[in-house]
């Protein structure tokens, strides 16, 4: 094990590079550049690419590409640039290509605040590109060293799964400097909980099939399979075709291979969750800490309050808000985001509140005033307008 | 064409999706003709195609494997995939005119300054025309179409002061050439030498839609009225006349004279990565 003093940044790189990633496209910006900083130094010294684009939908169709081509490939980036990976991003759904995405989020909307972190691409993660007849996975690390363990993890599942997958970060996660520790013998990866998967070659010639089954090889470009990919619906062989009948079984396989083993996919933190919590915060992503140390603290004085942190964001993990409580969302941004699905998933008879921040994160006193007010009944009051709105 | 067609083809998609009278079967089969002259196999290629009737038409066409990928983006996409697959494989790719110079013209010029061995076949109808038939950026100046009511009069991009030829060549191209799909055994000789560069080989080969672009800018859907249209529009480079919009030939060769993107990728990391191995990490 060798420990570090290091940014989120260089945690991601590393995880990438044990996970096998040996192709690497990105186009310069706050703040995921560092990656690609790093990934251009030491992608060549394991005989890997580093492919600098002339903007980011050029830079997620060569991961596409190359991914396509059989390589284990990744991107990174932050919300504008996000914004324009939905093109490959959908391809890549829907030819079931597996590839690694990341994205680091500041505060928007648009350019926003560079240099700050935000949480508005909750819903974007979900539905990168048009049209919809798909399930997504999305992980959000809290830490530098949770965002090496989950880039590995997303090579894993991006294998397993034949389909892109997301690491929502945020600038503090991958600007942060931490300690961090990065395996280096099988036993120390295997202690870990690190998991891999290689790439396979799907050899033809029904390269999609009706089917929610998972470790099916994906289709890869070169190996003479007679292999076929399109932007339109495919038949089983992967011929362009405009029938319902196809397009209904394309559907079916993009959204059950993913919800039907959610098992493989599911990840999350809890605390004094079967210790009768009133307050339930809920979070993810650097806020997360806070709101741990808020609860933490909260328990001591014997306010009865839990937390949940979803880890895997998506596919939402509805049965971790099967309880009656009074819910609380914490969130990096003003809109409230995280706090729709709670209340969707939360039991009809719960309370539902959201607390956004953006560009900053929330207090512990600031989170110990809040849960004062709920248990209290007040509503939460709050500088700049009245009440709690999203 | 039976020997081709049985040869590199999946009998799957014989006889075309494209309409009947369609070039774009003449381009391709010109292509496919070239390939076979080379004696390339189905399996030293890997065919790519975009959106429109260039790239749906030619989809899965080809017996070997294939891609269509998201509209304008193959160039892009090639960029990647080369890395990945073994270099001796070719990538043709059959698109549009609307692809390659209006929604993909960013990644088709970095394709070109990277010069990343693809044969392209712009195969240009002059316009949109499977969303019914709106103007494009090598419609000829003052044809009407069902997004140029009053005729086009923006400029367009093959003219003599301002030809799509000229900016790709800047941009790093090393195979360029023109023709109309009537061109025959000329525009086989083309697509013979561009298929040979290792590098970045475009040709642009104005075809004839009957079902769109003759009914709105020629008012008809006779095959033969709009082959003589385009006909006499077009002249070999050197031969032109009066009226003639399409001068067709070679417009640049420096086939093989610089190296291929993939080529100078694997070169440069294996450098660095036997650097890496002899003296471990840095
Ligand atoms: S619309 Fe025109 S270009 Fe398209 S297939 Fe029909 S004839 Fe050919």
């Amino acid at each position: 094990m060798k420990r570090y003093l290091e940014t989120g940044n260089f945690a991601i790189t590393q995880g990438a590079i044990i996970a096998g990633c040996r192709g690497f496209f990105g186009y310069p910006i706050t703040p995921a550049t560092e990656i690609a900083e790093a990934m251009s130094r030491l992608l060549p010294q394991v005989g890997g690419y580093y492919v600098q684009t002339e903007d980011e939908t050029a830079a997620m169709h060569l991961a596409v590409g190359a991914a396509l081509g059989g390589m284990k490939t990744m991107t990174a980036t932050s919300g504008p640039g996000y914004i324009l990976y939905a093109d490959p991003y959908g391809w890549a759904i829907g030819c079931e290509i597996p590839l690694v995405v990341l994205n680091s989020q500041r505060v928007g909307p648009v350019s926003g605040i560079t240099g700050a972190p935000g949480q508005g691409e909750f819903y974007l993660t979900r539905y990168p590109t048009q049209g919809g007849n798909f399930e997504t996975i999305v992980l959000a690390p809290n830490s530098a060293q949770e965002a090496f363990f989950l880039t590995v993890e997303a090579f894993y599942l991006s294998e397993r799964f034949r389909t892109p997958v997301t690491i929502l970060a945020d600038q503090l996660i991958t600007d942060g400097w931490e300690d961090i520790s990065i395996p280096e013998t099988d036993e120390e990866k295997e202690a870990m909980g690190l998991r891999f998967a290689e790439r396979k070659v799907h050899p033809g010639p029904e390269f999609y099939p009706p089917t929610d089954e998972i470790d099916l090889p994906p289709v890869v470009l070169g190996h003479n399979t007679g292999a076929l990919c399109s932007d339109w619906t495919p038949t089983e062989e992967g011929y362009d075709i405009e029938t319902v009948e196809a397009q209904h079984k394309h559907a079916y396989r993009l959204i059950y291979k993913i919800r039907n083993h959610m098992d493989l996919i599911s990840r999350y933190e809890t605390l004094f969750l079967d210790d009768d919590p009133e307050i339930i915060a809920v979070s993810f992503g650097t806020p997360s800490r806070v709101v741990k140390t808020a609860v933490k603290k909260a328990r001591e004085k014997g306010v009865k309050v839990g937390m949940v942190r979803p880890i895997t964001l998506w596919p939402f993990p509805d049965d971790l808000f099967n309880k009656k409580a009074i819910y609380l969302s914490v969130e990096l941004n003003y809109d409230g985001q995280l706090v729709r699905e709670v209340q969707r998933a939360a039991p009809c008879d719960s309370e539902v509140h959201f607390f956004g921040k953006c560009g900053e994160l929330p207090t512990v006193a600031e989170l110990h005033d809040l849960f004062d007010k709920l248990l209290k009944g007040e509503p939460l009051k709050r500088q700049g307008w009245e009440t709690e709105a999203w | 064409m039976d020997y081709l067609a049985e040869k590199y083809l999946r009998p799957r998609k014989i006889p075309s999706t494209a309409c009947s009278g369609c070039g774009l079967g003449v381009i391709q089969k010109a292509l496919v003709k070239a390939i076979d002259e080379l004696g390339y196999g189905v399996s030293d290629i890997i065919w790519g195609t975009s959106i429109g009737c260039a790239g749906r038409q030619t989809f899965a066409t080809w017996k070997g494997d294939g891609f269509a990928g998201t509209h304008g983006r193959v160039y892009a996409i090639a960029r990647g995939l080369r890395l990945a697959i073994p270099p001796e494989k070719k990538l043709v790719f059959t698109v549009g005119d609307g692809d390659a110079f209006g929604i993909g013209f960013n990644h088709l010029l970095h394709a070109a300054r990277t010069n990343t061995q693809m044969t392209i076949a712009v195969c240009d109808n002059l316009g949109y025309q499977s969303t019914g038939g709106q103007f494009g950026w090598t419609t000829p100046s003052g044809v009407k179409t069902d997004s140029s009511p009053y005729g086009m009069f923006e400029p367009n991009w093959v003219r003599d002061d301002m030809d799509v030829l000229h900016i790709l060549r800047e941009a790093g191209a090393t195979f360029l050439a023109r023709h109309v799909s009537m061109d025959g055994p000329r525009l086989e000789a083309t697509f013979k030498k561009a298929l040979q560069n290792n590098g970045f080989s475009l040709v642009h080969v104005i075809y004839p839609c009957t079902t769109n672009f003759g009914n709105n800018a020629l008012g008809t859907r006779r095959a033969v009225d709009i082959f003589r249209w385009i006909k006499e529009r077009a002249a070999p480079l050197g031969e032109e006349r009066e009226g003639v919009i399409w001068k067709t030939g070679i417009y640049y060769d420096a086939s093989n004279s610089r190296p291929e993107f993939s080529e100078l990728m694997r070169e440069k990391v294996g450098e660095i990565h036997r650097r890496y191995q002899n003296e471990g990490a840095s």
